[in-house]
């Protein structure tokens, strides 16, 4: 099998951020590649600097020194192409469901009735048929992180960021949402990384999970999961999958002991 | 099938709730017999002490001379006549004042170098006491309606440019980030993200507002005026003319309390995602 090309590479970037106790390196030197069609997972202890890969692949912040490729090609930001989901569903709450499915193509211009058509298109493939004129406020949780994903799918992006996405929901509706997750990605072709801190998950989820050592943060090691199961549940079925798990376990507690 | 158990049947247990209300006086009509029976009592007693001589009817006037004079001044049209002067001036000042606050409060959120440029500025005009101004605006726009729509003005806007300011300042920073990394520009984070969020906060101070207007209408009138509540109030106070005072305030109370529902009823149709069919409330 011929190795799938690499989509985005991250090239030793550095960013440091200045606060009250004086120069805070977050990233050091932090080099990583996501190939097509790749799902990564990050993980890594907490506050080492995951949530700022995230800020300046999207845009939203710069890096103080490196670089970032694209498809070859260099980019400043991938700010407009990715689909950013936050571990808050971040719905606006004066916008219905379909208003909030149609914030990305209302930014982009994008014709109303042809993005409204659209918005409903998701909204049914995702179960979401009827809800098209509710608040967010009246949604539970599950329903509410489904519509911030169709948001994110409908920009049609490159790639997506997930910034532990499912953290704040209870265990079977985060289940049901991976698998969601799983067959969206699968069905419009989208290239993945995820930010957990749940190792489950990572293994269930992923094809790569890169470990990130404590702050500042560098490439740790990168583990291929080759599971390949059809859904996540499957996967947490799967005989290699407690082996993963407890490689993985053991990457981060070596850390938490050095770091202690 | 349902297990009922001896004293616990649904029924019962509604009833039982029921009676700790205090004896049905807790409903809507309950409530309104009760604060109608308060007022009555409140003139019931100032007309029995006016009557008997424990208080001086020529301080403090009389329910029944001013029903009489209110009578009176609603046939002949003078008090309807004042009441609108009075009442066109407030909403003038009031839409002006706080239209023209909110728009410059909700500017500043465009650039942070002016915002903390004239933050002080803003500050010291907020603190000097606005009525103090009354004098110098007659002085500027005459004895007319403009100066007192100005007074109104100068009352409300202040008010709505902080507001605005400060829940444009608040507006969610992750929501701004989210729009920003699908690629919007800035004009389309401030009317996508921070306009709407500031809106319950900018409709909040209509209710604050909404009085400084009739403050500035009436002090306005107080200065110098030939018409209006405030105009009224002034020169039978000079005669002590204690009933037409009390038609004037009593005038200008109801009118506060019509605005204040309109203003409310404002607030829960524009806002309808803030709405919620469920009311919760702690039981203590």
């Amino acid at each position: 099998m011929q190795p799938a090309p690499v989509q985005l590479s991250v090239r030793n970037v550095t960013k440091s951020f200045s606060g009250k106790a004086g120069e805070v390196r977050v990233l050091d030197d932090l080099s990583f590649a996501i190939n097509e069609r790749d799902f990564v997972s990050i993980i890594g202890p907490s506050g080492c600097g995951k949530t700022t890969i995230f800020n300046i692949i999207a845009g939203l912040i710069e890096p103080d020194s490196g670089a970032m490729h694209f498809r070859g090609e260099e980019i400043e930001s991938l700010r407009g192409r990715v689909g950013y989901m936050m571990q808050k569903d971040l719905l606006f709450p004066w916008r219905t469901v379909l208003g909030n499915v149609l914030l990305g193509l209302e930014t982009r211009g994008v014709d109303r009735a042809e993005a409204e058509a659209r918005a409903r298109d998701y909204l049914k493939a995702f179960g979401l048929s009827g809800f098209e004129n509710a608040y967010p406020k009246t949604l539970s949780g599950g329903m509410r992180q489904r519509v911030a994903l169709i948001r994110t799918l409908i920009m049609d992006p490159d790639i997506l960021l997930l910034d532990e996405p499912f953290s704040a929901l209870d265990y079977q509706t985060r289940l049901y949402l991976e698998g969601v997750l799983k067959d969206a990605v699968e069905t419009y072709h989208k290239t993945v990384i995820l930010v957990t801190h749940d190792i489950d998950e990572a293994v269930a989820l992923s094809k790569r999970v890169v470990v990130l050592s404590g702050r500042p943060a560098r490439v740790k090691i990168v583990h291929d999961i080759d599971i390949g199961a059809a859904s996540p549940i499957a996967a947490r079925g799967d005989s290699r999958f407690s082996g993963y798990f407890h490689a993985l376990c053991a990457e981060l507690d070596i850390q938490t002991e050095k770091t202690a | 099938m349902t297990l009922t158990l001896p004293g616990t049947s649904p029924v019962q247990k509604r009833k039982a709730r029921r009676s700790r209300r205090r004896a049905g006086f807790d409903t809507p009509l309950g409530r309104t017999v009760l604060q109608a029976a308060a007022v009555i009592a409140f003139f019931a007693a100032w007309e029995i002490g006016v009557r008997m001589g424990w208080i001086s009817a020529f301080l403090v006037g009389s329910p029944f001379g001013i029903f009489a004079l209110a009578y009176k001044m609603i046939v002949s049209g003078e008090l309807l006549s004042d009441t609108w002067y009075t009442l066109f001036e407030a909403i003038l000042g009031f839409v002006i004042g706080t239209i023209f606050g909110s728009l410059l409060g909700l500017a500043l959120w465009y650039s942070v170098f002016v915002a903390r440029l004239v933050e002080p500025f803003i500050v010291a005009i907020n603190s000097v006491p606005k009525i103090a101004l009354a004098p110098i605006v007659v002085l500027w726009f005459g004895t007319g309606l403009v100066s007192k729509v100005a007074l109104s003005v100068s009352l409300t806007a202040i008010v709505a440019l902080i507001a605005a300011y400060q829940a444009a300042k608040d507006a969610d920073v992750d929501l701004q980030s989210l729009l920003i990394s699908m690629g919007a520009d800035k004009h389309q984070v401030f009317f996508k993200a921070v306009v709407p969020s500031t809106l319950p906060s900018i409709i909040a101070t209509f209710r604050i507002n909404v009085g400084f207007g009739l403050v500035g209408a009436v002090v306005g009138e107080f200065i110098s005026s030939q018409r209006g509540l405030g105009h009224l109030i002034y020169t039978a106070s000079s005669l002590y003319d204690l009933d037409t005072v009390w038609v004037g305030l009593f005038t200008l109370m109801i009118m506060g309390f019509v605005l204040y529902y309109v203003i409310d009823l404002i607030e829960r149709t524009s806002l309808p995602w803030k709405q919620s069919g469920i009311t919760h409330q702690v039981q203590v």
